[in-house]
């Protein structure tokens, strides 16, 4: 595959982020406060400059499951209300579970728009996105350049031998490309990428999945991408736990959103 | 880049339990691209109207790195490897002290706001000069720009402060070699004298050169950069050399040619010799007996000669009668008085004073006109500064840079005590003098014996400002000189500096950004303490408008000493280029030298429209050689006609 090659030299970094915490009840119902936030950080030179960012916040409660009068206070907070899926019976662990559902989806909707944004103005840019493209799939067919970098392994899409010779990868190895299937009608190519040495640590240290929307140009890149993400490896995510997987960019687009989150922390 | 100076947002203030704001030091981060440095004042505004004015004192720069290793790793341990895509994010972070709030009270911590690049206003504020520059009798004196962030502001000093009454005196410290110093204390004379306002009366400098040619070409133009004219004229001052500058120096020991650097021919005439006599020398023998030995029996004995003998009727006590005038009538007394105590027999003791007391003061006194040669004179004949007819904005130079140290110490200590009396009379004809002492460690060191020197030098920093006696002194190391006297100085100016200087007792208030600063400062630049800037502030100076030392000499090299006549006719026809050397070569022939030099000198202090008419009356009148006539003569009486009964 050879080594570590320059990156193209336009190339931003989409993260989101998301917060909630139960503010209180009405009766059973969980009343959510939720806030998410994406932002885009477009490189330029070697320094990160902000180039999109969205934030909101948000009160996440079942509708259907309070009154015209207690929506009518949490109206009067001047705080936006986002209705969320309500159990067939009230749950107190559950409905906060669903609650923090819409606030998920809520989020992956935010980064659609930054990303949207962002490949409106810069439509030559490579976007790096925390994550998988599945919450991306109407971008897919717009937007050849945009790359998802998955870090957790959770979900596996191989078996047997071609498993083994997956998570085994040397350093600064990669996969074949294999496609998977997003959003019932789209599909992506993906590769595992080793990006640092797993002996004598985990199996899965240094090891990261790559998607890209199916073109042909993904599968006569892979390698191309998968070098220049060797070369960002520096500089080190560290002292992050996730330092191995995590790019120093993503993770400074973690840092500015966190940082703007404020009194949620 | 960001740029300031005209009340834009560069920075915000910072505070975590860590690194709080107090009501005397904040922090604040800026950009990684800023015209901020150390030394650059600042304003921060809160919203409630309160104004916080300080002065960036360090700054640190960090990234998110948590430790070197995490390069390390990144690098895989080759650091030519490739080039890390993302610069690291870094930090800006600056730490200000400050220097007024607005308003003064209640003192509060400093808001976490805003932080702007200071405008020439707030300069103004940061540094209380709106109390003495805008105001009704304003009594600014420039002393140089404050540049940062494109700004360009004046700073000036409050003359009250720096001549008194309130405080006063000037102190400024400074490696050696760099021209700062003198060049500093020369553009603050011409800041003094364009700008002291008529309010606050009259000035004159003395200036001693203790070094080289460095103070003896002031009255001639330098060469100024473009730069340089900007900041004159940033500062309302007009480059020019001073116009009124007088040169004093002594002989060489040969009593004619002068022992100065600015001895060229176009420029000896306008020096005049400084010649003490006895009476000069004697009211100041503390300075000539405190090197070696304090002794009250000799201190006793030149009272007495003091008192009762110099220039008075005195009879010894064989019969003689002394006037005592100069050096010589002295050692006619001392031969007297030993030739009449051995006369006498076995006596040691004349007047209760010991023969062994009396012969020790003989031979420092004898040794005085020896050592001091030049400037002390055997005959008696003086030219001695104008006391009592001190001119305004007038500059009296002392070049004593020939002389050794303890005639050094003699010519300060006299010129300041007469000073000091001078202006305690108010009559000294000015009501403000500087005096500039280069080299304080050398006569006032913070270790060493007590001498004389020292003690004036305490008594003028302590007491000066109430007569109007302001010193401006300079030195290498502050720490190497009194405490008392450095810290007595309301103005501390430093050039760049030591760094083992830095690192004494005396610089622990200022912070390592400012140490380094320092160290490193370029010339023409200073950091400057005042009692109205809470903190030090860095300013920038233009080179003086007057000739520096090294180009007066290369412009004017110094004359070769030349035989006596000829140093004679030269300073002569320097009064007068008219005079005929080959008349004036006449008129000293056959003459004793003590009565040439007393002519001379008589002529260069009157200097008068006919040059050689007053040299050859001041000569006297000649005793013509006569001979004695054989025939008719009545220079014999023949004897009375006897009769001689043993006459064959």
């Amino acid at each position: 595959m050879g080594g570590p090659a320059p990156p193209p030299e336009q190339t931003a970094f989409l993260d989101g982020i998301q917060r909630y915490a139960v503010e209180g009840r009405f009766g059973l119902v969980p009343v959510v406060r939720g806030y998410v936030a994406a932002a885009a950080l477009r490189r330029e030179g070697d320094r990160l400059r902000l180039a999109e960012h969205e934030a909101e916040e948000m009160i996440v409660v079942p509708l259907e499951r309070i009154s015209p009068g207690q929506r009518q206070a949490l109206a009067d907070t001047g705080i936006p209300l986002l209705d969320c899926e309500a159990g067939e019976r009230a749950h107190p662990v559950v409905d906060v579970q669903l609650a923090a559902r819409a606030v998920e989806r809520r989020r992956e909707e935010l980064e659609v728009a930054v990303a949207t944004a962002l490949l409106r103005s810069e439509p030559d840019s490579w976007l790096v996105v925390d994550g998988g493209l599945g919450g991306l799939t109407h971008l897919l067919g717009s937007a050849p350049r945009v790359l998802g970098l998955i870090k957790s392994h959770e979900t596996q899409f191989l078996d047997g031998p071609d498993l083994e010779v997956a998570v085994t990868l040397p350093e600064g190895h990669r996969s074949s490309v294999f496609a998977r299937r997003v959003g019932g009608r789209g599909s992506v190519y993906t590769w595992y990428l080793r990006l640092w040495s797993w002996e004598d640590r985990d199996l899965l240290h240094g090891l990261v999945r790559i998607e890209r929307p199916a073109t042909d140009a993904a599968l006569a890149e892979a390698t191309a991408v998968s070098r220049w993400l060797l070369a960002e490896r520096a500089p080190l995510s560290a002292p992050d736990g996730r330092w191995d997987r995590l790019l120093y960019p993503i993770r400074q687009v973690e840092t500015f959103l966190r940082a703007q989150v404020g009194g949620w922390w | 880049m960001i740029r300031g100076g005209n009340g834009e947002t560069i920075g915000r203030v910072v505070a975590t339990e860590a690194l709080p704001a107090g009501p005397h030091q904040f922090h604040f981060w800026t950009a990684t691209d800023t015209t901020l440095g150390i030394g650059a004042i600042v304003r921060v505004d809160a919203d409630s109207g309160r104004r916080v004015y300080a002065v960036v004192v360090d700054g640190r720069a960090y990234s998110d790195l948590a430790t070197p290793l995490h390069e390390v790793v990144a690098a895989e341990g080759d650091p030519s490897g490739v080039p890390a895509p993302t610069r690291r994010t870094e930090v800006r972070l600056w730490t200000a002290a400050v220097l007024r709030h607005e308003p003064e009270e209640p003192v509060q911590p400093v808001p976490l706001a805003e932080v702007r690049l200071a405008s020439q206003a707030d300069v103004e504020m940061a540094l209380r000069m709106d109390g003495y520059v805008r105001c009704e009798q304003p009594t600014g004196i420039p002393v140089g720009v404050y540049r940062a962030g494109g700004l360009t502001a004046p700073v000036s000093l409050d003359a009250d402060f720096l001549l008194g009454p309130e405080s006063a005196h000037l102190n400024i410290s400074g490696v050696s070699g760099l021209a700062t110093k003198t060049s500093a204390v020369e553009f603050m004379l011409a800041s003094i004298f364009q700008r002291l306002p008529s309010h606050k009366g009259s000035v004159a400098a003395v200036c001693f050169n203790v070094k080289g040619p460095d103070l003896c070409f002031l009255d001639q133009p330098g060469e100024l950069t473009e730069a340089d004219r900007e900041l004159y004229a940033a500062l309302e001052i007009e480059p020019r050399p001073f116009d009124g500058v007088q040169y004093f120096a002594p002989f060489k020991p040969d009593g004619v040619n002068l022992n100065t650097l600015r001895s060229h021919a176009e420029l000896v005439g306008s020096v005049q010799p400084l010649v003490w006599g006895l009476r000069e020398v004697l009211n100041y023998h503390e300075v000539l007996l405190n090197r070696d030995d304090i002794d009250a029996k000799a201190d006793a004995f030149l009272d007495f000669l003091a008192d009762r003998v110099v220039e008075k009727e005195f009879r010894d006590d064989w019969g003689g009668t002394h006037r005592v005038r100069s050096f010589a009538d002295l050692e006619r007394l001392f031969r007297s008085i030993f030739d009449g105590l051995e006369q006498a027999g076995r006596s040691d003791v004349w007047r209760t004073h010991h023969i062994a007391t009396i012969r020790k003061v003989r031979n420092r006194l004898i040794n005085i006109s020896t050592r001091c040669r030049g400037l002390v004179t055997d005959d008696g004949s003086v030219n001695d500064l104008p006391f009592g007819a001190f001119e305004d904005r007038a500059v009296y130079v002392l070049d004593v840079s020939g002389m050794d140290q303890l005639g050094q110490d003699l010519v300060f200590t006299r010129v300041v005590s007469m000073l000091r009396e001078h202006l305690e009379r108010g009559d000294l004809g000015v009501e403000h003098v500087v005096v500039f002492v280069d080299e304080l460690n050398k006569y006032a060191p913070a270790d060493g014996p007590d001498t004389y020197v020292r003690k004036m030098l305490l008594d003028i920093s302590e007491r000066g400002r109430y007569l109007g006696l302001v010193l401006f002194a300079a030195q290498q190391f502050r720490s190497q000189v009194h405490r008392r006297i450095v810290g007595n100085a309301g103005t501390m100016v430093f050039g760049r500096m030591d760094m083992d200087e830095l690192a004494t007792p005396g610089y622990q208030v200022l912070s390592p950004a400012t140490k380094i600063k320092l160290a490193t400062l370029p010339k023409g630049e200073l950091m400057v303490r005042h009692p109205h800037f809470t903190q030090p502030v860095f300013v920038r100076f233009p080179r003086p408008a007057v000739m520096s030392g090294p180009a007066g000499v290369r412009r004017y090299p110094p004359a070769a000493d030349v035989p006596f006549e000829e140093a004679v006719v030269r300073q002569l026809a320097a009064l007068d280029r008219r005079v005929s050397p080959a008349r004036i070569k006449d008129s000293m022939a056959g003459r004793r030298e003590e009565d040439v030099r007393r002519a001379l000198l008589a002529t260069k202090r009157a200097r008068p429209d006919d040059v050689v008419g007053f040299f050859t009356a001041n000569l006297g009148r000649t005793v013509a050689r006569e001979q004695v006539r054989r025939e008719g003569s009545s220079a014999t009486i023949p004897l009375r006609q006897v009769e001689d009964p043993y006459a064959t």
